[in-house]
């Protein structure tokens, strides 16, 4: 089995308050995560908006200092904030954000762009360094010509091709996607996702995949975790998570992705139907964070908090039902 | 491989052939605003006559200290369009010259001031909540408090009056404003999701200033420059109106406005002139302030 290369053990990160009605408290973003990522597949990271799995991303590249918990990549700490870490580690985990209008600098140009990462850990190509982007480029199938325009001239999936490239410029082997095609059409989408599979197959790259998407997940993940205010609910390999979802979060979620066939619906959960929305982190729910909505709720989900345990190969679910 | 490159170089041209295309539209939203087109005519005129000065004045020697008693407070006529002063001299000439003291004070003025000011604002607003950028804002909060004019007489009164000493004593409590303007863009710019991917690449924090945030201040920074040239000129002016600028026989117009005073209403000439060429200049950068403004914004 591959290499374990990114491990995260009981990482939280609260946000205080500082102002308005419920000033003092804090928002519990991310409440005690633990998962792994092993060299060369992708981890799914799933989740509602404001499940906590942005701010995990931004907790794993080090643009968040993390409150508690621990964060290993290759055996190394990496806990601390991207200001303290080593340049090898920046060097080793490239990011691509969700909206590319945003990450590209609109007064530089791709040339500038991606000569930076190269520049800054020193690995340009002294004969060439023309022809480094070059291949920079043809990498993320952009066209030569592209070298001396700016981002206003893109279009919103080559600008993220463009921010792909600047990840991979430095030749990580993490690369962590925070919701990377959300913010494009889905013809674009699903360009950019063959391009993610080819990358991944060819460098041996490792993805951390944030996204609130699950169909997109059925053919990209290796392994797909599911986040529920702040905490995983369940971890398990795709083929399983699909076939054989074992949390009342994760059946709720599956039997309401839309289908357009009868065979498609045959193959979901039937008896789990969504209800309620997401409780604020602010005001997290005593025991069990899914006992609002739960369907098989119980008198012992209002009391205790139900800790992760596995109930198959690198299957993980954190629910009472299983004790 | 070598074929893309050569696609690449010549694209390079084609970028270049793009760049004067940007340029002709910027032009043209420019010229769409017709007061902007007078505003930059205006200060195109009076820089070429900063400029030629010797070839344009008509009474070049009258500059300097000349005296023609024949000739005293004559007022506007064929021969001197704006009269003559109280020893004799032509008030045109002595405008023109004085134009390129005004110049001077106002581009010297923003040389020193510009980068100074955008350089305290680009790290004060990059360590916003930090010891520094509280002290750098404290200090410019404290020159802001003082109202310019008074300081530049401060500093003028210290020192001995000349144009660069009172270019010294405007920019002193000039920067503050750039520094302001820089500070407040530069710590919401910080934010952008394009500085933050900067930082986790591991570039440089003088790298992040004036490469990722300087460049997108620029638009605001050379709007303010152009119209602060008109008002660097008034307060430069209001120098000179209360003797602390260019000394006699210079001529500046701030001088030559309180030396025609005392003779109001009746040779209303020698002070109205250069008044009314005052009004001109900042009239001129102020309407060329607002066309590039105008230009910069609609640009984004």
């Amino acid at each position: 089995m591959a290499r374990t290369i990114l491990e995260v053990k009981g990482l939280k990160k609260y946000f205080p308050i500082a102002a308005g009605e419920q000033k003092g408290k804090v928002v519990r973003a991310v409440d005690g995560v633990d998962f792994f990522i092993r060299e060369g597949e992708t981890l799914g990271l799933v989740g509602e908006s404001g499940s906590g799995k942005s701010t995990t991303a931004y907790c794993v590249i080090g643009m968040y200092s993390i409150t508690d918990g621990e964060i290993s990549f290759k055996g190394q700490d990496i806990s601390m904030h991207s200001s303290k870490r080593p340049l090898s580690i920046k060097k080793d985990i490239g990011m691509v954000f969700q909206d590319p209008g945003t990450t590209l600098n609109p007064q530089r140009s791709v040339k500038q762009i991606l000569s930076l990462p190269l520049s800054v850990h020193k690995i340009v190509d002294k004969r060439d360094p023309e022809e480094q982007l070059l291949k920079l480029l043809e990498e993320v199938e952009l066209p030569a010509e592209y070298l001396y325009s700016y981002p206003a001239s893109l279009g919103g999936g080559e600008r993220q091709m463009l921010a792909i490239a600047r990840a991979l410029a430095t030749d990580p082997s993490l690369m962590v996607l925070d919701e990377p095609t959300s913010a494009l059409d889905v013809s674009v989408q699903a360009k950019i996702i063959n391009m993610l599979l080819r990358l991944q197959k060819e460098r041996n790259l490792a993805y951390l995949f944030i996204t609130h998407d699950l169909s997109l997940m059925r053919n990209l993940a290796t392994r797909i975790a599911i986040m529920y205010l702040g905490k995983i609910a369940e971890i398990a390999p795709t083929e399983t998570f699909f076939s054989a979802p074992r949390h009342p979060y994760t059946q709720m979620l599956l039997s309401s992705i839309p289908v357009m066939t009868e065979d498609e619906d045959a193959l979901k959960p039937k008896r789990v139907v969504s209800r309620g929305e997401i409780p604020s982190p602010v005001d997290v729910p005593p025991g069990c964070s899914f006992n609002t909505r739960c369907p098989f709720v119980t008198d012992g989900c209002f009391e205790e908090d139900p800790a992760m345990r596995e109930v198959g190969t690198d299957h993980w679910v954190r629910c009472h039902l299983f004790a | 491989m070598a074929n893309a490159n050569d696609k690449a170089n010549c694209q390079g041209t084609v970028v270049k052939r793009d760049k004067f295309i940007q340029l002709k539209r910027a032009w043209y939203k420019f010229s769409l605003n017709k007061t902007s087109v007078i505003g930059l005519v205006i200060v195109v005129a009076v820089a070429i006559c900063a400029i030629f000065q010797p070839w344009l004045a008509p009474y070049p020697h009258h500059a300097g200290e000349f005296v023609d008693f024949a000739n005293v407070n004559c007022p506007p006529c064929k021969e001197h369009w704006c009269g003559t002063d109280g020893v004799g001299r032509d008030i045109l000439s002595r405008i023109m010259y004085a134009f390129r003291g005004a110049f001077t004070l106002g581009l010297g003025c923003l040389a020193l001031v510009v980068p100074f000011g955008v350089v305290m604002g680009l790290i004060a607003g990059y360590h916003k909540g930090q010891w520094i950028s509280t002290f750098i804002m404290r200090v410019t909060d404290v020159f802001l408090s003082i109202p310019p004019l008074i300081m530049a007489l401060c500093v003028c009164a210290i020192l001995r009056p000349t144009l660069f000493n009172s270019l010294l004593a405007v920019s002193v409590s000039w920067w503050t404003w750039y520094c302001r303007l820089v500070y407040s863009m530069t710590s919401s710019l910080r934010n952008e999701m394009y500085v933050k991917s900067a930082e986790l690449t591991g570039a440089s924090t003088a790298h992040i200033l004036f490469r990722e945030i300087l460049p997108n201040c620029f638009g605001a920074v050379f709007t303010k420059m152009t119209l602060d040239m008109g008002w660097i000129i008034l307060t430069g002016a209001s120098l000179g109106f209360v003797g602390m600028g260019e000394q006699p026989p210079i001529p500046s117009l701030g001088t030559m406005v309180a030396d025609g005073a005392k003779y109001i209403p009746g040779q209303w000439w020698i002070s109205i002139c250069p008044a009314l060429a005052i009004m001109i200049i900042v009239l001129g950068f102020n309407l060329l302030g607002d066309g590039v403004k105008d230009m910069l914004s609609s640009e984004e």
